[in-house]
């Protein structure tokens, strides 16, 4: 077996085309949706945000202010600090398309961008262990 | 079933005793290549889970020279050993990845044999890797959508299985003196 061929070439391609794709699909289907971010601690909801007020704001939970969230004026949010040795949440960056989550599991608080007005019928229920 | 193996007089020349030695061997390389893998920064990639994957390097050795079954005890061992040193959901991840991603290659081997290359088995053991991790993520999270996610585990499990193949290439020669 070789290690490299010349077809890998078009394989790689194909992928790279499939997500290139599966992007601007995506881009196009979300485009016209509102939306609002949601933060759980520990499975339950405890803030939501509307993300396209223009308002712009740092801000932190009261279960735990180690976790420094911002919201900018373009509608996008983030984590911007956090005590958690990982920083996925931090590295995460700014999340503005339904679908989009981040999350900080050594915190158990997780942020998701879902649509306007509608609360999902399989939201979880409860995140067991890390 | 073993009929896709590379190099298959590897097996023929060892003892039992051997190929379990020789399979507890790559098993540790798996879990120190893990162990090094979570000691690097993560790279600065919006979706938790998507590294290298270096250890998937010992799985691939396990699948093309001690056969599909030594390469599944790996992985499920190493999803085991993530379970014990970094908790549930990185296990139930590692777990997931790994299963998915063995059965993709070995699936392509036996159908393709010789017409793949090991870059591209990589390619694909590395975005399967990602994908199977993905799902898990979506059973623990709901509600999250694998489409806004997919350019990413594809394009990082494509650089992956490039990082992957390249070390397999230089590492081969090693593992071939070892036996």
């Amino acid at each position: 077996m070789k290690f490299f061929k010349r077809t890998d070439i078009v394989i790689i391609a194909v992928i790279l085309l499939v997500s290139l794709a599966s992007w601007i699909i995506y881009d196009h289907l979300v485009k016209d949706i509102s939306v609002k971010a949601e933060i759980y601690y520990y499975s339950e909801l405890v803030e939501t945000v509307e993300l396209d007020r223009g308002e712009e704001r740092t801000f932190s939970i009261p279960q735990n202010p180690k976790v420094v969230f911002h919201l900018d004026e373009d509608g996008g949010i983030a984590f911007i600090a956090s005590d958690c040795p990982d920083k996925v949440c931090v590295n995460t960056g700014r999340i503005h398309r339904v679908g989009e989550y981040a999350a900080c599991l050594p915190n158990g608080i997780i942020m998701k961008i879902v649509p306007k007005g509608e609360r999902n019928e399989d939201d979880a229920d409860i995140i067991v262990g890390y | 079933m073993a009929g896709y193996m590379v190099e298959k007089n590897i097996l023929g020349n060892l003892s039992k005793t051997q190929v379990t030695v020789l399979t507890s061997l790559i098993l540790a390389v798996a879990l120190v290549l893990a162990v090094v893998e979570n000691m690097l920064p993560p790279p600065p990639i919006p979706v938790p889970g998507v590294k290298f994957g270096l250890s998937n390097i010992a799985v691939m050795y396990a699948l093309f020279f001690l056969g599909w079954e030594k390469s599944y005890v790996i992985a499920l061992l190493k999803g085991g050993f993530a379970f014990i040193t970094r908790g549930a959901v990185a296990g139930a991840l590692s777990l997931a990845g790994g299963m998915l991603s063995v059965t993709v290659m070995l699936l392509l081997l036996v159908l393709l044999r010789e017409k793949i290359s090991y870059l591209s088995i990589s390619i694909f053991g590395a975005v399967s890797h990602n994908i199977g991790q993905f799902f898990v993520i979506i059973l623990l999270y709901t509600g999250m959508n694998l489409l806004p996610y997919l350019p990413i585990l594809l394009v990082s499990g494509v650089i992956a299985g490039i990082v992957t193949s390249t070390l397999l290439r230089f590492i081969l020669p090693a593992f071939k003196r070892l036996v």
